[in-house]
Parts: C-alpha cells; structure tokens; sequence
C-alpha cells in the first residue's frame, strides 16, 4: 500500500483496523507514526466536537414534553366538550325534526277505538243534525242530512290533530267516523287495521274522513253516506 | 362497570408511566450527542436547542417504535436532520457565523499545542459537506457505511468527504503553523 492510499485510509477512518492498513503499518515506521499522529489529532478533534451542552437541557427537554402533553390534553378536552356539543346539537335537530315529521293518523285512530266502546257524548242532550254540523263548522263542513243514528259526537285528539269524532250505530254494527283536518304534517293511509278493526279513509278537498268499524265490517256503504252527504263550504 | 373502568384508568396510568420512563431513559442517553450533532449543523446554540426540542418532541410520539438504542439513534439524527432542513425551509435564519465571533480567539493560544477552541473554529470552518460526516463520526462512532446510511450517500463519497475532511483541517493546521513560525521569527 502507497503513502497515499495509506494516508486515505487512516484520514478517512482513523480507526481502521483492517488487515491491509494494519500490515503497511507494521512494514513502515513512518506510517506508524503518521497514524499515532493521526490517531492523537482524532482525540483531540473528539473532545473538541464535545461542544459543552446546556446545563439542564435534559430535565427542560422532559418538562417540554409533560407540558405539550397537558396542552395536548386540554386541547383533546375542548374537543371533548365540542363534540359533546355537537352531539346534543344533533340530537337537538332530530329530535325536532322527529316531532315535526308526518303524524300517521290511521293507527292513532285504531288507538282511540280501544276506548271508543265506552266514550260517551259529553253532551247530555240527543244527538241531532244541528249538533253535529255546528262542530262539522270548523271543519268547514256540513252535512245534508244525518248519516245515521249517531250516538255520540266528540272533538278528540289523534296524536296532536284535533278531529271530530262520531259514533255511528249502524246495522254493520257501532262504527267511528273521524274528520281529520288536511294539513300537510298529516298523513292519513287509506287503509288499516289491527287485530280488531278496521278502517279506510276517504280524501276530501279540505279534510280527510276516516271510517273505522269492526274487523267483518263492510265499511263501503257508510262511505258512500258521508261522501254524498257532506258538502264542504268554499 | 366502575371498577373495571377504574383498573383500566390505572393500567392506561402505569402503560404512560413506562412510557414516560422510557422518554426520559432516552433523553439521557441521548441528548448530550444530539445537542453536539445538532450544534455542528447550525453552529448557533439557541438554535441547536431548539432544533433538539423539536426532535424530543417528535420522538415522544413515536416511543413505540424506537425499539434498541441504534434504530433510536439514527432515528433521532434523521428527524433532527429533518427539523433543520424545515428550519430553512421555513426561512432562512440569520445565523452568526461561528468564524466571525471567535477569530479573536487566536491571541489565546499559549502554546505549540492545538487548542481545543482552535480545533472547535476549524471544525466549523469545515463545509457542512465535510462537517457532517466527521460529526457523526466523532460523535456516535458511526462506521463509514452507518454514516452513508444514515446520510443516504454511498459509502464512498463518505470515505472520501472524511478524507477530505481531516486532510482540510491538518492542511490548515500546518498553515497557522507556518504563519506562527513566521510571526515569532
């Protein structure tokens, strides 16, 4: 090995221990010297990159870490709170827009028929067609002539929607007669029933007309009754 | 429910408090070189310091994967190297060169032996080509090929840079030799 690829050798890594650069050493006194030397300035170049460090660096480089850890955490418990927020603020929206969706009326009605059997009129005097076309008024709607032997005619409430009911008793047997007022939260099927009773609806320009009777009841004739009879006012 | 939940809050507690030791484990070991390799970067210290902080930080993120001490190592020389380079990147800080600041320092040198100020100015006078490998060098003890890793050079250019290096700084050494001769004679 040449003076040159020697001295490449040992500036590049002083250190060395390779067989080749430890053999011209032995060969060559003065290369042995070269790399004491070598070998002297590294330790002195060693303790001169030593560069001091910061008194406490150690413990400041740990204390920075616990504290962008709290904030990290505080700002992890905003978002916290916010999503928590957020949350309530949706089910807030739902919950409205649960409330304000669609009223389904036709169950609301079977409802009403469990106790339909034993409601009374709140009015002690008969039933009579003046009676029934005064509280048909606020519907605006009256009809011609009675649409049979009415017993018994009541506001009532189905879900929030004030409607009329009436209690019809006809050879089918009893049936309820609801006027729903049309409104556009309202959604009345044309057909339903449960284990009980039955029911179809008629839709009318400004009301819907709901006849509920017994399961085997034919309820065809007592829908034609009130479509003819009833007249709405414009 | 309670009370799993409470033996679960605790083991979360003891999984951060091994965390916390290991952090501090590694900032021990490790921080003294880093802040050197880092000041041989920038040559500025309150820059240096920053830069290290910035890594820590870093590195208390990525704990879990910084399994034996020599994937520890280089990974902190990586994300320090990376700090810095974001350093310029974010703007070019106004650094005091280190020549201007300790020229002076030459009226202290008391005798023929190389002082370590000496060395200390020379070694920042080095280009950061040159510098960087013969930091990591003298620092870690880093093997040619470990510095050519960790610099994504091959091993080589890193030979040659180390040799370029240290043949710079004894050339320089030999000049100042030959100037001191001049001016005590």
């Amino acid at each position: 090995m040449d003076e040159l690829e020697f001295r490449r050798r040992i500036y590049a890594d002083p250190e060395a221990t390779d067989k080749e650069v430890v053999a011209a050493a032995k060969a060559d006194e003065s290369k042995r010297k070269f790399w004491n030397e070598q070998l002297q300035f590294d330790k002195q170049l060693r303790k001169a990159a030593k560069v001091d460090v910061p008194d406490d660096l150690a413990n400041r480089l740990i204390w920075q870490q616990s504290a962008n850890e709290f904030a990290r955490y505080q700002k992890r418990s905003r978002w916290y709170i916010a999503l928590a927020a957020s949350v309530a603020f949706t089910v807030g929206i739902g919950f409205t827009m649960w409330y304000h969706q669609p009223i389904s009326i036709g169950g609301q009605a079977l409802a009403h028929m469990q106790y339909a059997q034993i409601e009374e009129s709140h009015s002690l005097l008969p039933v009579n067609l003046d009676m029934v076309n005064a509280k048909l008024a606020s519907f605006g709607a009256r009809f011609d002539e009675m649409i049979g032997d009415v017993e018994v005619v009541n506001f009532c409430h189905l879900s929030t929607v004030r409607s009329l009911h009436l209690i019809v008793d006809t050879p089918q047997g009893k049936m309820s007669v609801f006027i729903v007022p049309e409104r556009n939260d309202i959604r009345v099927p044309s057909e339903f029933n449960d284990q009980q009773f039955h029911g179809e609806s008629i839709k009318m320009q400004h009301a819907n007309i709901m006849v509920v009777g017994s399961k085997e009841a034919d309820l065809g004739e007592m829908k034609n009754i009130i479509t003819q009879r009833i007249q709405f006012s414009a | 429910m309670f009370a799993r939940n409470r033996s679960g809050n605790s083991q979360v507690l003891s999984t951060m408090k091994a965390k916390q030791k290991r952090y501090e484990a590694l900032i021990h070991a490790f921080h003294a070189d880093i802040y050197r390799y880092a000041y041989w970067l920038v040559k500025d210290q309150s820059v240096a310091e920053d830069i290290v902080q910035e890594t820590f930080l870093r590195a208390w993120r990525s704990l879990d994967a910084l399994n034996d001490e020599q994937a520890a190592k280089s990974w902190l020389i990586t994300i320090l190297r990376r700090e810095n380079a974001r350093r310029f990147e974010r703007k070019q800080l106004e650094t005091v060169d280190i020549e201007d600041v300790q020229v002076h320092d030459d009226t202290q040198q008391a005798d023929a032996d190389v002082s370590d100020r000496e060395l200390h100015r020379m070694l920042g006078g080095l280009s950061d080509e040159y510098r960087e490998p013969l930091v990591l060098q003298l620092l870690f003890g880093f093997s040619g090929e470990e510095i050519a890793t960790q610099l994504g050079l091959n091993k080589n250019t890193v030979m040659t840079r180390l040799f370029r290096a240290r043949n710079q700084l004894r050339e320089t050494l030999e000049r100042q030799g030959e100037n001191r001769g001049r001016a005590n004679g």
